[in-house]
């Protein structure tokens, strides 16, 4: 009887594996699959309309990436994007971190009214104030100008403190204290000892610091109304969409997923370089045994 | 390498709560302080203000010479040992211990030669290159002394180091921190929740509950002579044995009844001289405190008739070394921690045992301790407060322990008999009565004289020790009291005068002659109003005054002067008073005053009459809060 159970259970494990298995691989090809479509349709060699019913393309060819370079002025707006965006990360990881920094370590009047007050504002969509900040921009001639876009970018920074500030609040603070007590001001404390101790956190905010507005379409729209020389990516790709007479002509569906492609690789790239740092357990060690 | 003092430190928090209440200590150079006392006492909040980690509320704060309340933690030159080592775990074990040095800037060759000698003190030399995760706690620990010691700060500040090591290496470390101490001949304060740790390591050990200090000794004198019930019973283990009961004087003998057990012991009296007479009424309740070293199992003809108990056995903790019984004094107690006549003995292999058994315990009774059943202090202080003594006046003369003295005009009143409350510190050398010497001994500081005056026990605090066989005292006469019939005939000059008072600030605008120009300039003067007399506050009490209750309620809070009769002189300004009488000491002549509604006493030695006016000397007076008692100044 004892080993009959035994085995019912240890079958009945084996089937909720196998059914979880299988829901897991179903759920992540709907999820690649569009990815593979786009990698696949922006090597088509043959030039056909967006409606046909196959997949694989009858003849490969680098042609779609050689005509999204020379033909459109995608090379301009991949380099807006990736000029705002890098600026963006940068300007709004320093914020962050040193707003996070702030709230979890210094006691100050209002702090607490302070991020509950952020944590509200963050909540509304930011396009609510889209048509007020347009003319504030105007006003000051930042229109048709990646130097408008990077303001508004950076405008609300601080308020992603809440995910930073919680990894802040982990790292004990008898390391604060015994570094002040060893000589150091509270700016040395920041830099030698949190900063190096908080570099997950660090990537995680440079990350979503970067694909904000590298994907950001509605303000650099609004912004870059009628000037496609200033487009970032998104709004000039969208663009092309909205052209139908552009899409329509045969061999730009393919272009614009060749398009796709090239703007997945930074995101990638930055991802695969800094997820070496994802390195679990840095604080190990410093306190209690 | 200095001495350290604090100076009626408090930690009150925002909401009132008191952390820290009047701390006072001195804390002589390379002396090994331990601060004890069970969780939320407050002994690692006064050890966080030392360090700088925690704003101090009022007092003062000096590490050497330097008043250090508002000084950065990195200026302090201290060094800080956590219970958690917080180590820097990016950093190996060398950058570790050189961080404070290179943030010092020291050349390179120096801050090698300096870690690589700490590794050397403390055995790490071999784990320099390791990352702290790499390390057991013990060697961590260790990195975490070497970073505090590689700077040879003045003073060390240890914050319970070895709460996380497990009891082996807890001893080990014990004995190396000691070592360490002997070695570096720096001030050691550490702080621990472990009575063991606290009396195997330091010189002195403070004792501390609820925030405020109980006692502060050596480790010998607090198990020896514990101030209160509760120092008692944190020091030493097992625990004291504490019964409820009463004394009894009869003749030359003091009768020792427990309640809750018929079983009555006999003392005899001069034991107790240092006892205020009410507790030997035989109705006071007090606690009787004997420790489970001082009683032992009778075998049988070790009979000494009144000092033996019997205990009624309930069970055992087999130690190895030794054996605790556990018993009770109560035929119906169980022995557990409830019962109020639980008793604990060691066992001395006397006498064959069972559990259940009756056997009789022998107490040691050289040895007992008595307290307060309210207050729970001790009715055997080291330092009594007072002589009690019964005395008669007649004709203007004091009659007690059979000798006679003349009183002052001051202190005069008809004849009487009745008590004489002699406050030991009011027996002065030098006068007409003389007394024999029986011992004078160092008690904390000052030098307690033991007399007898023609038969009579007198107790004495001197500022120096009196050598010889016999010595000329006299009284001061502003000390004492006399009652009869529980009516004071003749009082005590208080020792201090209280004036109500507020923090202001004066605004004036002064017109300032510069270069031939007359020039309006706005000048603020801080003070305070006593008695509606503006008095300006010195630049030090403005700055207390502001750290202690913030800009705001600076002005708003209810504050009071305390100043002594001689902290005040009779000046053209000042407070206005009118003089009541002149109290005339003999050697001494004070003005009694009225100031609003209060008495104030003045020192001085000319007769003054009507109104007049009193200065009061900001250097020497107290400032204290009322409304949370915080002495500010």
């Amino acid at each position: 009887m004892e080993k009959k159970k035994f085995r019912s259970k240890k079958g009945a494990e084996r089937v909720s594996l196998v059914l979880i298995y299988a829901i897991l691989i179903i759920i992540s090809l709907i999820w690649l699959i569009p990815f593979l479509m786009l990698i696949i349709l922006s090597f088509r060699g043959e030039q056909v309309g967006m409606s046909v019913d196959y997949l694989f393309p009858k003849q490969w060819s680098f042609n779609n990436y050689v005509r999204l370079f020379t033909e459109t002025k995608f090379l301009t707006w991949y380099g807006n994007t990736l000029l705002v965006s890098v600026i963006v990360t940068v300007v709004q990881t320093v914020i962050v971190l040193m707003t996070s920094y702030a709230l979890s370590r210094l006691r100050f009047k209002l702090r607490k009214p302070l991020m509950n007050l952020m944590l509200i504002l963050g909540m509304f969509p930011g396009f609510l104030s889209m048509t007020a900040v347009y003319f504030v921009l105007k006003e000051i001639g930042l229109t048709q100008n990646l130097l408008g876009l990077i303001l508004v970018y950076s405008a609300s920074s601080a308020m992603q403190y809440y995910i930073c500030k919680g990894f802040f609040d982990t790292i004990p603070k008898s390391l604060d204290e015994a570094a002040r007590i060893d000589g150091a001001s509270r700016h040395t404390v920041f830099l030698k000892i949190i900063l190096p101790l908080a570099k997950p956190i660090i990537i995680y905010t440079i990350l979503t610091a970067f694909i904000a507005p590298w994907g950001e379409y509605m303000f650099s729209s609004f912004i870059m109304l009628g000037n496609d020389d200033k487009f970032t990516v998104a709004v000039g790709m969208k663009s092309w969409l909205d052209n139908a007479t552009l899409m329509g002509q045969e061999g730009y569906f393919p272009i614009f997923c060749a398009a796709a492609v090239v703007v997945s690789i930074p995101i990638t790239a930055l991802f695969i370089w800094l997820q070496r740092y994802y390195v679990e357990g840095v604080t190990g060690g410093s306190v209690k045994g | 390498m200095a001495e350290v003092s604090l100076k009626h430190i408090y930690k009150v928090y925002p909401n009132g709560t008191k952390a820290v209440n009047d701390f006072n200590m001195y804390i002589e150079d390379k002396e090994f302080i331990v601060f004890v006392g069970p969780s939320g006492c407050g002994k690692s909040t006064t050890l966080r203000m030392i360090a700088g980690l925690e704003d101090i509320s009022a007092g003062e704060l000096k590490i050497g010479d330097l008043v250090v309340n508002d000084m950065e933690p990195k200026d302090r030159d201290i060094a800080m040992v956590f219970q958690n080592y917080a180590l820097y775990p990016h950093m190996t074990v060398y950058d570790n211990i050189a961080f404070g040095l290179r943030l010092r800037k020291l050349p390179k060759d120096e801050i090698h030669d300096k870690v690589v000698e700490a590794a050397n003190i403390l055995g790490i030399t071999e784990y320099l290159d390791k990352k702290p995760k790499e390390m057991s706690g013990g060697q961590r620990q260790r990195v975490a002394l070497g970073r505090a010691i590689v700077r040879e700060p003045k003073v060390m500040l240890l914050d319970e180091p070895l709460s996380n090591l497990d009891a082996k290496l807890r001893t080990q470390m014990r004995s190396e921190i000691s070592k360490l101490h002997s070695k570096l001949g720096t001030t050691f304060i550490y702080v621990t929740h472990d009575q063991v740790e606290a009396m195997t390591m330091g010189t002195r050990i403070v004792v501390m509950k609820d925030g405020f200090v109980q006692q502060i000794d050596t480790p010998k004198n607090l198990y020896n002579f514990p101030a209160n019930k509760f120092v008692a019973g944190f020091i030493g283990t097992p625990q004291m044995n504490f019964f409820e009961g009463t004394l009894l004087k009869t003749d030359d003998k003091v009768i020792i009844a427990f309640d809750n057990s018929t079983a009555q012991i006999t003392v005899p009296y001069s034991k107790l001289y240092k006892a205020k007479p009410e507790y030997l009424d035989g109705k006071t309740k007090v606690y009787i405190g004997l420790r489970p070293e001082d009683v032992s199992l009778a075998d049988g003809g070790n009979k000494n008739g009144g000092s033996v108990v019997k205990v009624k056995i309930s069970h055992k903790e087999e130690l190895g070394s030794e054996t605790l019984i556990y018993g009770d004094i109560n035929m119906d107690g169980d022995g557990y921690d409830g019962s109020p006549t639980r008793i604990i003995i060691k066992d001395n292999g006397n006498r064959e045992w069972q559990t259940g058994d009756v056997v009789e315990a022998v107490l040691n009774l050289e040895r007992v301790h008595l307290f307060d059943a309210e207050t729970e202090a001790s009715v055997l202080p080291r330092v009594p407060e007072y002589n009690y003594l019964n005395c008669e006046v007649k004709g203007g003369r004091l009659i007690f322990c059979g000798a006679e003295v003349a009183l002052p005009k001051a202190a005069e009143c008809g004849d009487l008999k009745g008590e004489l409350l002699l406050p030991t510190d009011a027996v002065i050398i030098g006068g007409s009565l003389k007394a024999e010497i029986v011992s004078c001994e160092k008690i904390n500081g000052v030098y307690l004289l033991a007399l007898t005056l023609n038969g009579n026990r007198l107790y004495a605090v001197v500022p120096e020790c009196v050598d010889g066989n016999s010595v000329n005292i006299g009284l001061d006469f502003k000390k004492i009291t006399v009652k009869t019939d529980g009516e004071s005939k003749i009082t005590p000059l208080p020792e201090l005068n209280e004036f109500a008072c507020k923090f202001v600030k004066n605004k004036a605008v002064e017109e300032i002659e510069i270069n031939g120009k007359v020039k309006k300039q706005k000048t603020v003067r801080f003070g305070f109003v006593v008695e509606g007399t503006f008095f300006e506050a010195n630049e030090e009490n403005v700055q207390k005054i502001f750290a202690a209750l913030g800009l705001k309620k600076a002005f708003s809070a209810g504050l009071k002067i305390e100043c002594g009769a001689s902290d005040l002189t009779v000046a053209d300004e000042g407070i206005a008073a009118s003089v009541l009488e002149t109290l005339d000491y003999g050697t001494e002549k004070f003005l009694k005053c009225a100031v609003g509604e209060n008495i104030v006493y003045v020192k001085c030695d000319a007769e003054k009459r009507g109104d007049i006016r009193l200065l009061p000397d900001f250097g020497r007076v107290g400032v204290v809060e009322t409304e949370r008692e915080i002495k500010i100044i």
